[in-house]
């Protein structure tokens, strides 16, 4: 009898090792000082030059587009609708132009051992305005946001596995949207959060509608995320 | 009643001054030069700080820091680059952030800090009452240590505050330009195609016994105290120490040698001369002239040891050694001249095991003066037992017990050592 109690912690054991020996990421990082989720004095940054379209040749035979023009077609329509998105979710947030980041050099956050983002900045010191001298204390920057299909954020991120080669057989199950983001204190310039959020949506029949249904999951993941991330 | 209260709101008041009077949000532990050149970052010149005054206090706080060299940080404070990573720490050195939550991002800011080479620039602002102070090194882009004083309208008790808070500890010598370069080009001593080993041997005095120092006396008076009667009689032979006389002289050689000045062995043999406790009221010993045991050991331990030097003429090592070893005990008696036949008493005396096993635990310094000459110091204590072990039988209990087989002692020598090095 006592044999099966032993065999049954034993195997616990095993259980346990491979579950603590499995690589787990840790996708947001969250700065002390970040206590209160935005809300006012809110604005976004960046969305018109985040998408990115992966297998753009699929979506195009998909969607019923030509080639040579999904990819404008498709990132243009996306960032018009995370904005859109975000206005529904946000009332009083504004929308800067990217521009404003043109200056930034580009540089590395890193939120777990392995993980890094990429994207531009402001500089120490530097307060982001709008052309009417706007000032928004909270800027969501919004660094990249890749559309595919079957798409793993840690192949993405994750230094160690970036340079893999990716599989032969591409699938199609499931629309994948991978966005990373920093909400950054504009009075103090620092990053307050940092994350990147991976949202995925069975595939019936693509169309359009599918495709701002992920832009609105996006929205929403971002907001969710947002509000977890404050006093961590 | 009320002066008790009175005090009591002193002494509240002085731990509440004390809590708020300074306040180091972290320390990463820069390293502080003899002599050294601090460059006072006043940013926002929120506050004047006298580079003379500060310098004065510094020496006043911190005896080793030497006589160093206080000045404005002019080039940083025109620097626009510098100025704006100025204001940003300014309002971003709050309570409980970390050094990482700090650093300077701007690349040309980082060249700037790792241009420094030794000096370290110390940030000052004035807000609200409190100064705010973080100190830069070269070595890394973040404050190496940040925090907040009270602000004393007095400068002299401030300066003296900051010196108190941010350069407490030990300065070093700083090295010449000459000498950093041989440090970088000396090679890693440890990826050495053959190890440094450090050898020594020597001749050592000690003492042993079987008391162990801080235990009760009741451990051992029962084997200390007893007598042999009729050349074999105690009341229990577990110890030999109730044969045979436990504090004794001995002479010890040993040689030994270690690898990276950190693991290495040693062999040890030990000669010690025992007096058989015969009890001097026993009619039959009146035939006897002598009785002893002549104790021999050789032991082999390992040798774990780490080198200070003390200074040109002189290194410290102290070490800990564990080990096993072999124990013979030697019988030398005989009669008196007179005596043409000894009694049967005599010949069915007690006989110890051919051999002991036991182990050996202990630790002491090596004192080695100019490379080669050494004194040392050690202590520990060793085992004797049976030296092979059998299956206990049914009728064990009927055998009769391995005399000796739980001997026990503690010792201290003092020893002559030649040292060398390869």
């Amino acid at each position: 009898m006592f044999k099966g109690v032993w065999t049954f912690v034993f195997w616990c054991i095993v259980a346990c090792l491979l579950a603590g020996c499995g690589t787990h990421y840790q996708w947001t990082k969250s700065h002390p000082a970040y206590t209160i989720p935005p809300f006012k004095d809110f604005a976004v940054i960046g969305a018109e030059k985040a998408f990115v379209l992966n297998r753009s040749a699929w979506f195009a035979k998909k969607l019923n587009i030509p080639p040579e023009e999904i990819q404008k077609h498709i990132t243009g329509d996306c960032a018009k609708w995370l904005v859109q998105d975000l206005q529904k979710l946000y009332p009083e947030i504004r929308a800067l132009p990217a521009s404003l980041l043109d200056a930034s050099p580009e540089e590395s956050q890193q939120l777990d051992s392995r993980i890094f983002i990429k994207g531009k900045i402001p500089e120490q010191g530097i307060v982001l305005k709008d052309s009417t001298g706007y000032m928004p204390t909270r800027i969501l920057i919004i660094h990249e946001a890749i559309l595919g299909t079957d798409l793993n954020r840690e192949d993405f991120f994750d230094y160690a596995l970036i340079h893999n080669e990716s599989p032969e057989k591409k699938t199609s199950k499931n629309l994948t949207a991978i966005v990373s983001y920093t909400l950054w204190d504009n009075e103090k310039q620092r990053a307050l959060f940092n994350s990147i959020d991976q949202i995925d949506r069975p595939i019936t029949h693509l169309s359009m509608t599918d495709m701002e249904q992920l832009v609105q999951s996006i929205a929403e993941s971002m907001r969710s995320h947002l509000v977890e991330g404050a006093g961590r | 009643m009320k002066r008790s209260f009175l005090l009591f709101f002193m002494i509240l008041g002085l731990l509440a001054g004390l809590s708020h009077a300074r306040d180091v949000y972290f320390n990463s532990h820069y390293t502080l030069w003899k002599d050294g050149d601090i460059l006072i970052w006043n940013v926002d010149k929120s506050i004047t700080i006298d580079p003379k005054e500060f310098c004065l206090s510094l020496k006043r706080n911190n005896t080793s820091i030497g006589d160093p060299k206080c000045r404005i940080f002019g080039e940083w404070e025109r620097d626009s680059i510098a100025l704006r990573y100025g204001n940003w720490l300014g309002y971003n050195l709050e309570p409980n952030t970390r050094a990482e939550y700090l650093k300077a991002r701007h690349p040309a800011m980082i060249a700037k800090i790792q241009a420094l080479e030794d000096k370290i620039v110390m940030y000052v602002s004035k807000v609200e009452g409190v100064v705010k102070v973080a100190l830069f090194d070269e070595t890394a882009s973040t404050p190496k240590i940040a925090g907040t004083v009270a602000f004393n309208s007095d400068p002299i008790a401030l300066y003296d505050d900051m010196a108190n808070s941010f350069f407490d500890h030990p300065a070093k010598r700083r090295l010449t330009k000459k000498e950093r370069e041989k440090m970088a080009t000396e090679p890693d001593e440890y990826y050495k195609e053959t190890p440094s080993f450090n050898g020594w041997i020597g001749v050592g005095l000690g003492y042993s016994q079987a008391k162990i120092p801080l235990t009760p006396d009741n451990w051992y008076r029962s084997h200390i105290d007893s007598k042999v009667r009729k050349y074999r009689i105690t009341k229990d032979s577990t110890s030999l120490w109730n044969f045979i006389d436990d504090s004794d002289p001995f002479l010890s050689l040993y040689a030994g040698g270690t690898w990276y000045g950190f693991i290495g062995a040693e062999i040890i043999y030990r000669l010690a001369k025992h007096n058989v406790k015969t009890d001097s009221r026993d009619t039959s010993y009146d035939e006897l002239d002598h009785w002893y045991f002549y104790q021999h050991e050789i032991g082999l331990s390992i040798h774990l040891s780490k080198t200070f030097p003390m200074n040109k003429w002189m290194d410290i090592t102290p070490f800990v050694f564990l080990g096993f070893q072999y124990s013979f005990f030697v019988e030398d008696i005989d009669v008196k001249d007179d005596v043409k036949k000894p009694s049967a008493a005599y010949e069915k005396r007690v006989e110890f095991e051919e051999v002991y096993k036991g182990a050996l635990i202990g630790f002491g310094s090596q004192f080695v003066f100019a490379k080669h000459y050494g004194v040392s110091l050690r202590t520990g204590i060793s085992s004797r037992g049976r030296d092979t072990y059998s299956d206990p039988s049914p009728d064990a209990a009927a055998e009769p017990t391995t005399i000796g087989g739980s001997t026990i002692d503690c010792f201290i020598s003092l020893g002559l050592e030649y040292h060398w090095i390869l």
